[in-house]
């Protein structure tokens, strides 16, 4: 059974990468929560602050910041082999 | 063995894939991005068959089409290329080697950079070069689409639904877009198109507050603004199919023919990395079912001496290598 992962993933409604990035969750059964940094100016901002830039995807597991759709870090921060 | 490696997932290597199945030919396929440029493509209204559907939409059906048929499949980046006796060695990012009697080479392009002072400190803190991906993170905010064609006209149009003002800089007399996204453009009241003008420069702190030009709009040569889309054409990703002695033309395009042949025998190529003037999904997808059929004909009509698996050309191999 792998650890509860504390998962947050920074989109925008159209972005493709976001989606790469949640299916990949899906199918790996990762539980996450989602916000949308298009509709919402303080989850903008705390993206901003967290990752320093606002290409989006940027999803933060366990503190762990990662910009883009990257499936290797994605595993690592996961720990799923 | 494979009889086809499709290098490259986009419209061009899907289709392709699709009809290697159809043709029985052993195949796999590798790309790093299933689905390819298409997918940040957030309309498309010129491919025959769909009246209008988004690029995901596309990407997602011809994914399908291609599972439909018996074909491998790896979602990786090809770091190597090589040629050998009449074979073609591709290794890839996950460290796995493989073997073909023949390449379809449909990389695609990325896009090609400003090259202007503040492009890359500024990179995703106000440099974007997809509307579709970071646009709406623009909202309320005064932007520009740096570019004159049709991609400029489209970016432009998209980010027109989420800035409050979109500039497009275009270096050339008039907006180069299809017609009918000229039009669009031209009665979009966000939206104002300045020719004959290029940035200089990105100025900001943290991120990006204003551009600079080389002439003066509106009495001044700062433009205030959010952020800066570039679409200003793409670049090739060749340099694998050079590795092996394919020929380019001066922009490191692949040279083909009708047959989506190129000089070395065995490797074709399909798509946005090749020499056509014209690059749309719809030629791509045509290239790379043509380049499959040239393929095809290729495996029937020759014996191959492939190294993987024989002892003896894996030592010669080795020896020149």
């Amino acid at each position: 059974m792998a650890k509860a992962n504390k998962v947050k993933i920074y989109t925008t409604s159209t972005c493709p990468w976001c989606m790469k990035t949640k299916e990949f969750f899906k199918a790996h059964n990762v539980k996450y929560e989602e916000v949308n940094v298009g509709d919402d100016e303080k989850a903008r901002n705390e993206m901003f602050e967290k990752s320093g830039q606002f290409g989006v995807p940027v999803t933060d597991i366990n503190g762990t910041v990662i910009v883009g759709y990257d499936k290797e870090a994605l595993k690592k921060a996961l720990g799923i082999a | 063995m494979f009889d086809t490696i499709i290098i490259g997932a986009g419209c061009a290597g899907l289709a392709a894939a699709m009809y290697a199945g159809r043709l029985n030919l052993k195949t796999l396929l590798v790309g790093e991005n299933i689905g390819g440029t298409i997918i940040l493509t957030d309309v498309v209204e010129n491919y025959p068959g769909f009246i209008r559907l988004s690029g995901q939409e596309l990407a997602d059906n011809l994914r399908r089409h291609t599972e439909s048929y018996n074909i491998e499949k790896a979602e990786a980046k090809v770091t190597k290329l090589r040629h050998e006796h009449n074979c073609f060695i591709v290794e890839t990012n996950e460290g796995k080697t493989y073997q073909s009697k023949t390449i379809i080479f449909a990389t695609g392009t990325e896009w090609r950079k400003l090259n202007i002072p503040g492009e890359k400190e500024f990179a995703n803190k106000g440099v974007h070069y997809c509307a579709l991906c970071d646009g709406a993170i623009y909202k309320g905010k005064p932007v520009a689409v740096v570019g004159g064609g049709d991609s400029a006209a489209k970016e432009a149009l998209l980010m027109s639904q989420y800035a409050s003002k979109v500039y497009v800089l275009a270096r050339g007399e008039k907006l180069r877009g299809e017609p009918i996204n000229n039009d669009r453009v031209a009665k979009n009241p966000k939206i104002e198109v300045i020719t004959k003008v290029n940035v200089k420069e990105i100025k900001g702190d943290k991120i990006v507050k204003y551009a600079v030009l080389d002439k003066a709009v509106n009495g001044s040569t700062t433009l205030k603004l959010d952020a800066i889309f570039a679409a200003i054409g793409h670049i090739a990703l060749s340099q694998l199919a050079k590795d092996v002695g394919v020929a380019t033309n001066d922009k490191g395009e692949i040279i083909i023919d009708r047959e989506s042949k190129t000089n070395v025998p065995g490797f074709f190529a399909a798509g946005d990395v090749c020499d056509t003037v014209f690059k749309q999904a719809i030629t791509g997808v045509s290239e790379g079912v043509t380049a499959v059929y040239s393929a095809y004909t290729h495996v029937n009509e020759n014996e191959f001496i492939c190294p993987i698996g024989n002892e003896d050309l894996m030592v010669k191999s080795d020896k020149k290598a």
